[in-house]
């Protein structure tokens, strides 16, 4: 199960030609040199780019979870015209394969002067344009009993304030798996950053690690995988705070009551 | 697929208002977001790859139309075309039950049996959160090449193992390994969704004396209609649209001799070491219907046997 | 009135409204370089390579913009995988760098739709290739017109684990080997390694460099001036019937072995500790060095036995191009030349990119080199008088033939085809891409 992390991390610390060619997980001599050289070998500091992914994810997540469980609420909750047609719309998003689309989308922030900042990575996610996240939601927004949203109505309560104290709090486990998928997939997403960062000042993390190899030439292994350990860090990290809420969700908010 | 979608989609909520907000309005305020995105972002670069399939469009010169010629080359003279569906369809339906059923399986032990440790929950969680890397590749070589970890185990009980992630025959079934090894994602999602369900339900089972067992079939399954519903229609979609673990294992080739040739990783050939992004736009688009078949057909099937409404 | 607006609000505007006429290759500018154009002068440079690379080209940069105030350039860099979708989404989307490196199996793809400038109205004034020979320059150049510039001479070379055949007690492969003798050194090291799915030599069957030496030595080519393949299906089935018989004999990786390499150094059979020898490039050598603990030589691929031509050709490693997009092309040039051509850039830039092309620059690179820098440098200069000319260009479509060749010699290699037809299939199949484009 953990053998590639294992791998990984006896990988940063061995010299690089016993990377490829030995097998066994001890290296031969033991060196932190490639922290070092990861760290701060290239133009700019490592530390940059977790700074910049920290802020794509981070942005990510908040803008993914606020427009992805708003119009969730409005496919699962709500009735209006079109609906069907809408969905199966926003359905149809999670098909195309992102080679196709990639150019007329690279032209269009082109032209609206995007290209070179975090804006084409993180907009998107605040326009809901992530349509397995509603899709998610809408699948555990649904199955919350409507008794509730009844009960809240009688009450005098208007839609936004049944997704705000109904839905919402009940929804704490998919909200928090939305939260740790769009950290993850963020994080490690690399063709966003590929195409739109082109300005090593604002590359992420994932664009930083492949600045170490080039897979024609002579590559900086070592680095990469120093490199590839610390950047599972904060993931994992986010994912152990999250999961908290993933787990406790419901047992504490309780249907009961 | 609109009618589709049309019989299991979203109810209105009963005794809904006349002129209170049950009406459209809140509907699309709430839905504003989306839409602006859908229309501002998707929508044109959607349909600009639609055009561009109808064109001989190279990525560095003007595009020409072409009419239907890339369409009717693909369905009677691309070989390539055959090889890569079969490749994915097979994958599609061994790796999508298979990794559901694991995913379940763990979630359901981890939901149960064991108590606390976050680690050990992330433990899981972790051949997915390096998905594509280097790291992998030597991983999967390892296991599965000639005198790789499974043929050493193999050679014990006296049987000489193929290189299985370099034989034509076996390479496939490695990575359909790959996939249900990185079973994290619907593990955490199936998670969510048995914390959702009410432990009153489940008390009051017990008070009538149900085993395990059918507190699962009777309970658990039925209540986590919707997360497996949804599950398996968005796996199906990803498997569909594979392209990493190919492109990771075979350097990006399909081999050997197009056993791993995933259709996007074909299309994504056809695209950026071809110049023949024309083509790749018409090979997506058929896809797009393909996959919209078969999710069309979860949608009609989903109102016989998924449960809303707790 | 809304003619008029229209009219003054100009291009920005417009673009957005044509946004698929211009992303179709229409002729509106986007805006990206021109904000900077006005009073300081921005250049943009693109490459692939790794961190060495990097810092050697930021160097050479910072050098030049302290004679040329006012000036900045910014390098862009990726590795080799990840450059050419990421060249491809700028220069479909008109927004490419200025200057961008080129590889010569690219270079005929963009040059050829338009997307680089031809570069001959520079010389000599504002591009400095006076003493490029003309070799050199015409590996630059396609359909007749320079397009690139040579960073690095390069060739087709025998990369070999040099410590291990010495301590098996055989003779090291060298230039006089031909094809046959590198066959029986192959199964001989077999033989005396006696380690398991270990061989002489990996399979080059599928190798297209490989490929183009052999049919060089024999007077054909792999493409006709007319853009035809250029030699028949029996040619190529001799070819996939010597790997075959190699194969049988133990010589070259079994073809399930050979199928791990993944077509990049650290999954090369060398590198796996697989076979003893490789078919690669020359300037690949010191990639190879830091991921293999023994020495490792270099020698050429085999000869075509007495009296053979060649087949080899001094290629350039890579390039560098000029944007048929960019807003200043003349201050793109001249940044060119002042790589190539002065020598501060030369001893930054060292043999990293290949053994340079300028004379003067050779001249004081070559004392400034490590011994693996020294190995490369040597390498060009023995095999200098052992280079045929430069072949016929690529046609279109001539990107996927490798894939075909690498596909059909795995469809011989695993019993699926003997190589009789395999020779058919493989010429069926070229035949196709090359009609198609």
């Amino acid at each position: 199960m953990l053998y590639p992390l294992l791998w990984m991390l006896a990988s940063s610390f061995k010299p690089e030609s016993d990377i490829f060619s030995s097998a066994s997980l001890w290296p031969s001599h033991f060196s932190l040199e490639a922290y070092q050289r990861g760290w701060s070998g290239l133009q700019v500091s490592f530390g940059q780019f977790f700074l910049n992914s920290l802020l794509v994810s981070l942005s990510c997540v908040i803008g993914n979870v606020i427009s992805c469980s708003l119009t969730a609420y409005a496919f699962a909750r709500l009735t209006f015209r079109g609906q069907n047609i809408w969905f199966a719309l926003m359905l149809g998003t999670l098909m195309l394969p992102y080679h196709v689309t990639l150019i007329p989308q690279y032209v269009l922030f082109l032209n609206l002067d995007w290209v070179g900042t975090f804006l084409p990575l993180i907009v998107p996610k605040f326009l809901a344009a992530d349509a397995f996240f509603i899709f998610l939601l809408v699948q555990f927004f649904r199955s919350i009993p409507r008794d509730l949203d009844d009960a809240a109505m009688i009450d005098g309560c208007g839609p936004l304030r049944i997704y705000w104290m109904v839905i919402l709090p009940l929804s704490l486990p998919a909200l928090a798996t939305a939260a740790i998928f769009t950290f993850i997939w963020t994080w490690d997403d690399f063709f966003g950053p590929l195409v739109y960062l082109t300005d090593i000042n604002t590359y992420t993390v994932q664009l930083g690690l492949r600045s170490f190899v080039d897979s024609t030439g002579k590559s900086d292994w070592g680095a990469l995988f120093a490199m590839s350990t610390l950047t599972l860090l904060p993931v994992l990290g986010f994912f152990l705070a999250f999961q908290r809420l993933l787990i406790n969700g419901i047992a504490t908010t309780g249907l009961k009551g | 697929m609109a009618s589709a979608v049309s019989e299991a989609a979203p109810r209105p909520i009963e005794g809904a208002g006349e002129n209170g907000w049950r009406g459209s309005g809140a509907g699309y305020l709430f839905l504003t977001p989306w839409l602006l995105g859908f229309f501002g972002l998707t929508l044109g670069p959607a349909l600009i790859s639609l055009y561009l399939s109808f064109t001989d469009f190279d990525l560095l010169s003007t595009p020409r139309w072409v009419g239907a010629a890339n369409y009717v080359r693909i369905a009677t003279s691309d070989p390539k075309f055959v090889a890569a569906m079969h490749v994915t369809f097979l994958y599609v339906a061994l790796a999508v039950p298979l990794k559901l059923a694991f995913a379940l399986m763990v979630a359901v032990i981890l939901n149960k049996g064991i108590r606390g440790l976050p680690l050990y929950r992330a433990m899981f969680y972790l051949p997915s959160l390096i998905g594509a890397s280097v790291a992998i590749a030597v991983l999967w070589r390892q296991l599965f090449s000639g005198d790789g970890l499974l043929n050493r185990v193999l050679a014990l009980i006296g049987i000489q193992g193929p290189s299985w992630i370099s034989d034509p025959d076996t390479s496939l079934y490695t990575l359909v390994a790959l996939s249900i090894w990185q079973f994290g994602s619907p593990m955490i999602i199936f998670l969510a969704g048995l914390r959702q369900i009410p432990k009153d339900v489940y008390e009051a089972a017990e008070i009538d004396g149900a085993s395990r067992s059918q507190q699962f079939w009777r309970i658990t399954l039925p209540l986590l209609t919707p997360v497996v519903f949804f599950n398996g229609v968005v796996q199906t979609i990803e498997a569909f649209k594979a392209f990493t673990p190919a492109f990771i294992i075979s350097g990006g080739t399909g081999g050997p001799i197009d056993s791993t040739l995933f259709y996007t990783l074909y299309l994504y050939q056809e695209a950026f070491a071809y110049f023949r992004m024309g083509y790749a736009s018409a090979l997506a688009w058929i896809l797009v219907v393909i996959i919209a078949a078969f999710t069309a057909l979860a949608f009609l099937s989903s109102r016989y046997w998924v449960h809303y409404d707790g | 009135m809304t003619h008029a607006m229209g009219r003054t609000v100009g291009a920005p505007a417009l673009s957005r409204r044509l946004l698929m006429t211009s992303m179709l290759g229409g002729a509106l500018a986007t805006r990206g370089s021109t904000a900077f154009a006005q009073s300081d002068l921005r250049l943009r440079m693109f490459w692939w390579g790794s961190k060495e690379r990097a810092e050697r080209t930021n160097k050479v940069n910072a050098l030049y913009q302290q004679t040329n105030a006012g000036l900045t350039v910014t390098g862009e860099s990726l590795g080799w995988t990840d450059y050419w979708p990421r060249l491809a989404t700028q220069t479909a989307g008109r927004n490419a760098a200025d200057v961008l490196q080129m590889d010569y199996r690219y270079i005929f793809e963009y040059a050829r739709r338009g997307a680089l400038l031809p570069l001959d109205g520079y010389q000599p004034a504002a591009l400095n290739l006076g003493d490029f020979s003309p070799a050199a320059i015409d590996s630059g150049k396609v359909d007749g017109k320079i397009y690139g510039v040579s960073l690095g001479l390069n060739s087709t070379a025998l990369i070999y684990d040099k410590e291990l055949i010495q301590k098996l007690g055989l003779k090291e492969p060298s230039w006089e080997m031909a094809w046959s003798e590198i066959g029986d050194l192959a199964v001989e090291i077999s033989k005396a390694a006696k380690r398991d799915r270990f061989t002489g030599l990996a399979d080059g069957g599928r190798d297209e460099p490989a490929l183009e030496v052999w049919l060089g030595q024999r007077g054909k080519s792999l493409y006709t001036t007319e853009g035809k393949l250029g030699f028949d299906d029996k040619d190529i089935a001799e070819w996939f019937a010597f790997w075959q018989d190699l194969r049988k004999r133990g010589g070259c990786a079994a073809p399930d072995t050979q199928a791990l390499d993944r077509g990049e150094i650290d999954s090369s059979m060398l590198t796996l500790g697989k076979a003893a020898m490789g078919f690669h490039q020359s300037n690949q050598l010191v990639g190879f060095q830091a991921l293999n603990k023994s020495k490792l030589g270099l020698t050429t691929y085999p000869n075509g036995g007495k009296g053979a031509k060649p087949g080899r050709y001094l290629k350039p490693a890579m390039m560098w191009s000029v944007s048929a997009q960019s807003k200043q092309q003349e201050a793109a040039v001249k940044l060119v030349s002042f790589f190539v051509a002065d020598l501060e850039a030369g001893k930054l830039l060292g043999v990293e990119r290949g053994v340079p092309a300028s004379d003067a620059v050779r001249k004081v690179v070559t004392p400034t080199l490590d011994e693996l820098g020294r190995t490369m440098a040597d390498y060009i200069t023995l095999i200098s008088d052992k280079v045929g000319p430069l072949p016929p260009p690529p046609p279109r479509g001539a990107g996927e033939i490798q894939t075909i060749l690498r596909r059909v010699n795995e469809l011989v290699g695993f019993g699926k085809l003997a190589p009789t037809d395999g020779g058919k299939q493989f010429v069926i199949d070229s035949t196709a891409v090359l009609a198609r484009g």
